[in-house]
């Protein structure tokens, strides 16, 4: 299409330029059973996977259905959503903080045509649309990043390996089997966004080579001591460097045996790619979480030093977390979150259970703080 | 690389406007990144900001904390904008001929 314009000035870029008005207020999108009933919530109970109810002071109920959400959506797909909610739910709907998408109503009666409804739509490659679930102690949505769609430092894809773990467990979507809650999270590089740190189950994007080095355009396109002090481990140290055609350009460099791929130095400076087809791969990492539930939060730990990229099914990665699931669904008790198992039953009997590989990548060497993390102890099982 | 060609004068550029190299900066480019940037009028203080930046950088090989300009050139972060409107990163910076911005922006 020919450009339209939506009435902005080019010439006048500040004239009738409106800015600084922050989003919508959430109160303007409240069902009005949430309205009115704002802060007189007695109790809620799940009725079924994916749906709850919760009751008022005042007696009112407000139904509730969660479904699965790609998270990467099409206008289109949003449009069904939104024709869903002004079938069922008044024109109201929500999503929650794990992108998946709530549809509320007010009376029991609703919730059936509504699920019977949500569970029918399919894609026509055969997937569900709107699949019910993601409620109580299952395992719900995966947080996750942008991956080969749009970022430039990942090391692996994001909705590629998240659609093939959901596929894996999606039994566990639909039903509440666990002991507790498990989440699972995803982040395409070690920048970390989203949830990885801090994941009952985490899959994290891995370099495994050293940058190269594109000294024509360095010191063009960087400032080479933001490079420098982007390193953790002090890789980088500023040099010059002789090009082919004889000039003498400022240049980085890289001591590979110090490096650890962490590829900060390329965040920084866009002539210090690193990025590989077969050298990164996927880190698993498990036993962190976030709420304060009897035992603190805690980080998750790395236990899986290394699985290769395998586009478009990642079948090494999702078997190793289904193992896991499954461990720690026949081991765990009531309530215990997948750390909180690991760490009452030790760690060595986790590696045990879960048949996975213990290596020396898997030992902390990160500075002062890896001390505290090796055994000084003489309590563990042979 | 595209190349721009502004009264008699030739800049390579990157797909968002910024110089390839800070050396290939000539006063030529500030006019152009005016028209770029929808900047009305050119004055002193946008000339003050364009060579503290480029001091700046020649002296650290970086571009300075948003802190240190504001505390250099006597400017509050919100006159620069009135100045830039893009910022000081989009804005002045380009017009500096600095190098890109990088990290998580």
């Amino acid at each position: 299409m020919a450009f339209v314009s939506s009435g902005y000035n080019p010439d006048k870029p500040m004239g009738d330029r409106i800015t600084d008005i922050g989003p919508r207020h959430f109160e303007e999108f409240y069902p009005p059973v949430i309205k009115n009933n704002k802060g007189k919530w007695l109790y809620h109970e799940i009725l079924e996977p994916g749906v709850y109810v919760h009751v008022s002071e005042t007696g009112d109920e407000v139904y509730t259905v969660r479904v699965g959400g790609c998270r990467l959506m099409s206008v289109e797909h949003i449009r069904e959503i939104c024709e869903i909610a002004d079938k069922h739910c008044g024109g109201y709907l929500r999503f929650t903080t794990r992108n998946n998408i709530e549809f509320m109503v007010d009376s029991k009666d609703k919730v059936k045509p509504l699920v019977d409804d949500l569970m029918s739509r399919k894609q026509d490659g055969g997937c569900y649309k709107f699949p019910v679930g993601g409620t109580g102690a299952g395992i719900t949505n995966i947080i996750h990043t942008q991956g080969w769609i749009h970022c430039h430092t990942p090391a692996t894809d994001a909705s590629g390996p998240v659609k093939a773990t959901m596929d894996v467990l999606f039994d566990d979507f639909r039903n509440m089997r666990l002991p507790a809650h498990l989440r699972v999270s995803l982040a395409c590089c070690l920048n970390m966004c989203g949830a990885v740190h801090c994941s009952d189950i985490a899959i994290l994007g891995y370099h495994r080579k050293p940058p190269m080095l594109d000294h024509e355009y360095l010191d063009k396109m960087c400032e080479i001591p933001l490079a420098i002090s982007a390193c953790p481990t002090a890789a980088i140290k500023p040099t010059k460097v002789k090009l082919d055609d004889g000039t003498e350009v400022k240049s980085v460099a890289v001591k590979n045996e110090r490096c650890m791929f962490c590829g900060n130095c390329y965040t920084m400076c866009p002539s210090m790619p690193l990025a590989d087809d077969v050298g990164d791969g996927i880190v698993i990492m498990a036993g962190g979480k976030v709420s304060n539930r009897i035992s603190a939060p805690k980080f998750s730990k790395v236990v899986v030093a290394f699985l290769p990229n395998e586009a478009p099914r990642w079948p090494s990665t999702t078997s190793c977390i289904q193992k896991i699931v499954e461990a720690y669904a026949n081991g765990a008790r009531k309530y215990e979150r997948l750390g909180e198992w690991a760490e009452r039953i030790g760690w060595e009997r986790f590696f045990e259970k879960c048949e996975l590989e213990f290596t020396h990548h898997l030992i902390d060497d990160f500075r002062d703080p890896a001390y505290y993390t090796w055994r000084q102890t003489s309590n563990f099982k042979f | 690389m595209p190349i721009v060609e502004f009264e008699g004068k030739e800049f390579s550029v990157d797909e968002d406007g910024f110089i390839d190299d800070y050396t290939n900066w000539a006063p030529e480019w500030v006019q152009w990144v005016k028209k770029e940037e929808g900047i009305e009028e050119l004055n002193d203080e946008h000339q003050k900001v364009i060579t503290v930046l480029r001091e700046y950088y020649e002296k650290n090989g970086i571009a300075p904390m948003v802190r240190v300009l504001s505390k250099v050139t006597g400017f509050k972060l919100k006159h620069i904008y009135e100045l830039f409107p893009s910022g000081p990163g989009k804005g002045a910076c380009k017009m500096a001929g600095l190098p890109k911005p990088t990290g998580c922006v």
